[in-house]
């Protein structure tokens, strides 16, 4: 299984040019440290409007950062927005591939249609729409990055016949995730032999669950793009500390704040019934969860917050559900100090991180720092 | 945790008077429900809901007519404007003030829930290319909205969420604030476009400020049965609802 960092970058109040320039640097500082500690991606998110709880609206350019500083971590849109009024396609062909160009071909491309009526309903977008324009836009991209002349004349957008470029630096093209938040959505991912990019979980049945018809429903998927991405992350919060208790204190201070953070915004179902929407969206299955039943520590089960030997049981058992990858999200109003972040990286590379890599990787790690 | 919280002056809220926080629940068969969401001007809006919860992002109202043919008390027709926030990680609607046309409804309603009824004629009028719930107080429109360009759902794309209210508990003499979460059975569901024709702020305890509609969400008009369960849960208006939250029944 491998690790990766997931950024919603959450900024406290009072924002001024210092508060929100100093979370970005904090930010990219954990990339770089990542990148060498051996992680295998970092993913950003695009949202708008989402006061304290994610100020990312802009994910290619601090990707971009990422890939400047960095030198064999991947970059990952998590996600992209597939709807018109947020991003035209054609530019979102564009600059995701400048952005493969400039990280010599080190980018993922999740794609996702957003979940709050805050943001849809800031862009003006249809609720009821955006599965049907995100369904689109992943068939066109693909024909996008990979033919010389390209024209469109579709339901949500049409062009006429241009030269798109440039094209990405891996070829065919970069690979394609699918953001799953509401349920069946897995089923979209696979059936189209893209990645499941999980952004929410439930219990580790039902992950398994949802695992297992993944892997059974790609194996007849008719692709839409040059290849097909079997995978399936899913995202977690990560503080591991040497000492269990201070680092599950510490842990459930992140885990509430963050999910206490997402529970202000505005669903898309909560505003607008549609069918659409069948879940609430993003955070309410991760905050049910996050507050769930745990042990005796008081940490809910399968959240890796504690010391080294609480983190491996609890990846071990995500490892078991058929997870290829786990994304961690670091931080939420600032609550952990940035020397604390740093520091769990590291224990997590050197005591986690080997007991589910290679030797030969799990050295590398454990010597980045 | 954010920093903001309603700022609502309770002194100036006229509350419902509850009796106590035993009552039983109640269910009202085949119910009509004119439902609204519009989006407020945010940063006034915080006025409009106590300290106990912060205002949703981006703050909306919620515009509710509600038409109950039968109950104990005889048939019914209710409207509230709530203010959606949030208490604690709950999404919440907190009511401004209710208008009904049943004075034994509007007694039954305040005493076992403490809901702040007064009275007045509250019309739900169902039409073909419109559903439009209406409120008159002394022979002046105070309220008028209207779901537009219908069109069926299904019941289960329906989420309303549990409203608040301010009452004045005589048990304990205080200030509280009431939670009731109904549950619905759904029989139909439609959702259109909403429109608000008129609207007097001050005759829902606001002013042209604090409620001030900026933008259009959604309408929806359901058929259902409602159940409005006995009180667990109450709160203190002037803390935030993570330290101020009391269990008053299973």
């Amino acid at each position: 299984m491998k690790f990766g960092l997931f950024y919603e970058i959450s900024v406290p109040r009072p924002w001024n040019r210092e508060t929100e320039k100093t979370v970005y640097d904090r930010c990219l500082e954990q990339v770089k440290l990542a990148d060498e500690l051996g992680f295998e991606s970092v993913f950003a998110v695009e949202h708008h409007f989402l006061e304290e709880y994610s100020h990312c609206p802009a994910p290619e350019l601090f990707l971009t950062a990422c890939a400047m500083i960095t030198k064999r971590i991947r970059v990952g849109h998590g996600i992209v927005v597939c709807v018109p009024e947020f991003n035209h396609p054609i530019k979102i062909a564009e600059k995701t591939a400048v952005l493969d160009i400039l990280s010599g071909g080190r980018l993922e491309v999740g794609t996702g249609r957003s979940a709050t009526w805050t943001e849809l309903g800031g862009f003006r977008a249809n609720p009821d729409e955006t599965k049907k324009t995100w369904d689109e836009f992943v068939r066109c991209l693909p024909a996008m990055w990979t033919q010389e002349r390209y024209s469109y004349q579709g339901r949500s957008w049409s062009m006429p016949q241009r030269t798109i470029v440039p094209k990405p630096y891996q070829k065919p093209h970069p690979p394609m995730w699918v953001a799953v938040t509401s349920p069946g959505t897995e089923i979209d991912a696979a059936e189209r032999g893209m990645g499941s990019l999980g952004l929410t979980f439930g219990g580790f049945k039902e992950q398994e669950q949802k695992v297992n018809n993944y892997r059974k429903i790609i194996r007849q998927c008719e692709p839409v793009g040059k290849f097909i991405n079997e995978k399936v992350a899913t995202v977690n919060f990560l503080f591991c500390h040497p000492d269990d208790e201070a680092g599950v204190k510490t842990g459930m201070r992140l885990t509430g704040t963050f999910n206490y953070l997402a529970s202000q915004l505005l669903a898309a179902r909560e505003a607008y019934p549609t069918k659409s929407y069948p879940s609430l969206g993003l955070l309410p299955s991760l905050r049910r969860e996050a507050a769930g039943p745990g042990d005796d520590s008081g940490a809910p089960e399968g959240i890796a917050i504690g010391n080294p030997a609480r983190i491996i049981k609890a990846l071990k058992t995500w490892e078991s559900t058929g997870a290829d990858q786990v994304n961690f999200l670091l931080n939420a109003l600032e609550t952990v100090p940035q020397e604390q972040v740093l520091n769990s990286l590291r224990l997590f590379a050197k005591e986690v991180m080997p007991h589910f890599q290679n030797k030969e990787s799990a050295t590398a790690a454990a010597g980045g720092r | 945790m954010p920093p903001r919280f309603g700022t609502l002056d309770t002194s100036k809220f006229k509350p419902g008077n509850i009796s106590d926080y035993k009552t039983d629940a109640l269910t009202l068969k085949g119910v009509q429900i004119l439902e609204l969401h519009m989006e407020i001007d945010d940063d006034p809006a915080d006025a409009l809901i106590p300290k106990t919860m912060h205002p949703a992002i981006p703050m909306y109202a919620i515009f509710n007519v509600m038409h109950a043919p039968n109950s104990e008390w005889g048939p019914f027709t209710i409207a509230e404007v709530r203010a959606a926030g949030r208490t604690g990680v709950r999404p919440r609607g907190f009511v401004l003030r209710s208008y009904i046309d049943n004075d034994d409804a509007a007694k039954g309603l305040t005493s076992r829930w403490g809901f702040p009824v007064a009275k007045a004629d509250v019309t739900l009028r169902v039409l073909h290319d419109r559903i439009t719930g209406r409120v008159k107080l002394g022979g002046k429109t105070v309220l008028e909205v209207e779901e537009q360009d219908r069109d069926s759902i299904s019941g289960n794309d329906i989420q309303y969420i549990a409203s608040m209210h301010l009452a004045q508990s005589k048990v304990d003499n205080k200030l509280v604030v009431v939670q009731v979460d109904p549950e619905y059975v759904f029989h139909k569901a439609e959702r259109g476009r909403p429109r608000v024709v008129t609207l007097d702020p001050e005759a829902f305890g606001a002013t042209a400020s604090s409620l001030n509609v900026m933008g259009a969400i959604s309408a929806c008009f359901t058929t259902a049965d409602i159940t409005l369960p006995k009180v667990r849960y109450i709160c203190n208006p002037d803390v935030p609802a993570m330290q101020g939250t009391t269990k008053v029944a299973a």
